[in-house]
């Protein structure tokens, strides 16, 4: 007989909900790959660092992702206000906590790169589509449209953050590459619960298809164009470049929302 | 589909294989669950008969006995439900499940 308290794939759906979406969950899974490492990676010598020549392709590459980051920051905190349920409630608030390490750990590797004033940086090299779609996004969050905001925070933004992060921590020196392992295992996290959130929504009230299409529409490009420059300024040919929108267009398929 | 828990000895292939899983150091989950899940090493890594790959977060997600199509696995590093399914190749895929 299987043991549900110790084979998640015995537990009944609904207490499998449960523990995915609550703190304790959290709070366990991310010890196992944050203790140790302050400001999300192991100590590392001089040794670590990139190549001179590539460091002010990295800096702006790190701004953008701040813009990113920040941008779920605000979003995921502003969404526990209108949250449909308390699990959704409770794993934003974990999100937030995430998303906060994820700028602090960010801004700290640009000090190590010798950024004397990281925010100043970000104003001045930050990608404006991104910008545009972090502005977009904090409106649909105001709005209350909790849809909207799911799709296009924890399912554009997330998917292709994913992807990025993924393909730029397999080329990127010792200490960025350890600093973007840990952030895609957070990632891991905010695009399920994006997908499995709206693909029950979009099971139980089908006519919300149109509503996510529009939010598709307006704002799957501006993501797409930033984390496209971004993958040319870390160096990647394009022959060497992953599909950037495949998990993207992978999770709005099982959507339903490819047209 | 098909709840692991009612599924044993239904079927008429006969009884399911049994497979002692160990940590291979997947971090991701609580250390109780993390003998369940595995890195995916690229398109090269041969799956066993009880092992399906996520398809939201490509995370190998692994079973104590032998996986069949019907069955229903929970990919806990994504929170996502999934039902294992036999390909046109003949593999085992995981579909996920709203």
């Amino acid at each position: 007989m299987r043991d549900p308290a110790n084979d998640p794939h015995a537990l009944p759906e609904p207490d499998f909900l449960e523990e995915v979406h609550s703190f304790e969950f959290w709070f366990q899974a991310v010890e196992g790959y944050l203790s140790e490492r302050p400001y999300g990676h192991a100590p590392l010598g001089p040794e670590a660092q990139p190549p001179a020549g590539d460091v002010e392709a990295l800096i702006t590459t790190l701004c953008n992702y701040c813009v990113g980051e920040t941008a779920a920051l605000e979003g995921a905190s502003g969404m526990i206000g209108f949250a449909p349920s308390r699990q959704a409630k409770i794993f934003l608030a974990t999100q937030v906590v995430d998303e906060a390490r994820h700028l602090e750990v960010l801004l700290h590797r640009m000090s190590e790169l010798g950024v004397e004033n990281p925010e100043a940086q970000i104003e001045r090299r930050a990608n404006q589509g991104l910008l545009t779609f972090k502005r977009r996004l904090l409106e649909l969050v105001a709005a209350r449209e909790w849809e909207a905001a799911v799709f296009a925070q924890n399912v554009v933004l997330e998917a292709m953050e994913f992807t990025v992060f993924e393909a730029h921590a397999r080329r990127a020196d010792p200490v960025t590459r350890e600093v973007l392992e840990g952030i895609v295992k957070d990632e891991r996290r905010h695009m399920g619960f994006g997908q499995n959130d709206l693909g029950r929504r979009l099971a139980t009230t089908p006519h919300l298809r149109g509503r996510l299409l529009e939010v598709k529409h307006e704002l799957d490009w501006l993501v797409l164009q930033t984390f496209e420059q971004t993958l040319g300024e870390i160096g990647l040919e394009r022959s060497e470049r992953p599909e950037l929108g495949r998990d993207y267009l992978a999770a709005v398929a099982r959507l339903g929302l490819l047209e | 589909m098909t709840d692991p828990l009612l599924a044993e000895g239904t079927r008429s292939r006969g009884p399911r294989r049994r497979f002692d899983l160990e940590d291979t150091g997947f971090d991701e989950v609580p250390k109780k669950y993390r003998r369940f899940y595995r890195r995916w090493a690229g398109p090269e890594d041969v799956l066993e008969a009880n092992e399906v790959l996520c398809p939201v977060c490509r995370i190998v997600i692994r079973s104590d006995r032998e996986l069949r199509p019907g069955d229903r696995v929970y990919c806990m590093p994504c929170m996502s439900r999934l039902v294992v399914e036999r390909s046109d190749t003949g593999r085992l895929e995981a579909r996920v499940s709203y």
